[in-house]
């Protein structure tokens, strides 16, 4: 081989390594940035994937939050018709006083009241005499006479008990009704209409909502 | 004669490893730009990170926005309708707790 070819020969070989070198280079470089793209790629998605549950979760929160507004609002409604109601029923105490209810003059409604809680006090002692008093306040003074609770006293006393009943000296600052003690002070029932109403609080309300909201679902 | 074909041959063979060499050194250059890219694109996708999270929130508030108005509205429509049919029963009710407080019921 003559030295021209060697040169020739080394010429190539060079150029060959040169490119070998680079070429892998080149793919390798391609590799690693092929590589990067694939674990941004990949950590992009799992970001998203985390912000769309972080994001899912505060929508649900805020829906739950109007829901709970809503129902806070319905609840409220609710609220204001009762409470309009019972203010209304408590005004026309007044009229019934007045013109009666249902053809029921006044002055036997508390005659009605009168006899259920002298029944109570009874069936609460095991005596065979009681003395009661009915204690009202100074307005409804002209609906009960002694004749009227005459009446009721041996009404409620048939069973065998004796009972006496009579109107206390004292007046209660109420709207109405009545309070019922035995003389002695051990036992009473009280029947005035705030404490009805107080009393009966949760019925009422059941016969209010049931009535105002017929025509609805109930959802409270 | 043979003395300057062995001259040319080592001359040859010199230029051959200088130019290995350079092509290594740029080989290493490749990949170093290659590592500088990838950190580029890195840095660019957590710079992104933020405005892709302020973007997914803000889709999900909105979504979740509109819901609660149409909740709100339905209920609203529906508490009207309660106090509509309310009205119409308003004097019914009354009667019928002064019912029980009169001790009629």
């Amino acid at each position: 081989m003559g030295s021209m070819e060697i040169v020739e020969r080394l010429n190539e070989e060079t150029e060959v390594e040169k490119e070998k070198i680079l070429s892998e280079s080149r793919a390798k470089a391609e590799d690693m940035l092929k590589q990067s793209e694939k674990e941004i790629e990949l950590q992009k998605q799992q970001f998203i994937e985390a912000e769309d549950e972080k994001g899912l979760e505060n929508k649900k929160r805020i829906v739950r939050a109007a829901r709970l507004n809503t129902k806070k609002l319905r609840w409220n409604a609710e609220e204001e018709l009762i409470k309009k109601a019972l203010e209304e029923a408590v005004k026309r105490i007044a009229v019934v006083k007045d013109e009666g209810f249902k053809g029921t003059d006044y002055s036997s409604i508390l005659a009605g009241l009168i006899k259920d809680a002298a029944v109570s006090i009874i069936a609460g002692g095991s005596v065979t005499s009681t003395e009661l008093e009915v204690v009202i306040n100074a307005e409804d003074e002209s609906y009960v006479n002694p004749d009227m609770l005459k009446e009721i006293a041996t009404e409620v006393g048939d069973g065998g008990t004796i009972v006496d009943l009579s109107l206390a000296e004292e007046r209660i600052k109420s709207l109405g009704g009545v309070l019922v003690r035995r003389k002695d002070g051990k036992i009473m029932v009280d029947n005035t209409f705030e404490q009805r109403m107080e009393r009966f609080y949760t019925d009422l309300r059941e016969v209010i909502v049931k009535e105002l909201f017929k025509a609805e679902e109930y959802k409270g | 004669m043979a003395v300057e074909a062995l001259k040319l041959i080592r001359e040859k063979e010199e230029e051959s490893r200088r130019i290995l060499e350079e092509a290594r050194v740029k080989a290493a250059e490749i990949l170093k730009d290659a590592e500088k890219e990838i950190k580029r694109r890195k840095e660019n996708a957590e710079k992104d990170k933020e405005s892709l999270a302020s973007e997914i929130s803000d889709k999900y508030t909105k979504e979740g926005d509109k819901e609660a108005k149409a909740i709100e509205e339905a209920v609203r429509a529906e508490v009207e309708n309660l106090k509509a049919s309310a009205d119409s029963n308003f004097d019914t009710a009354v009667m019928l707790v002064l019912e029980r407080i009169l001790g009629l019921g």
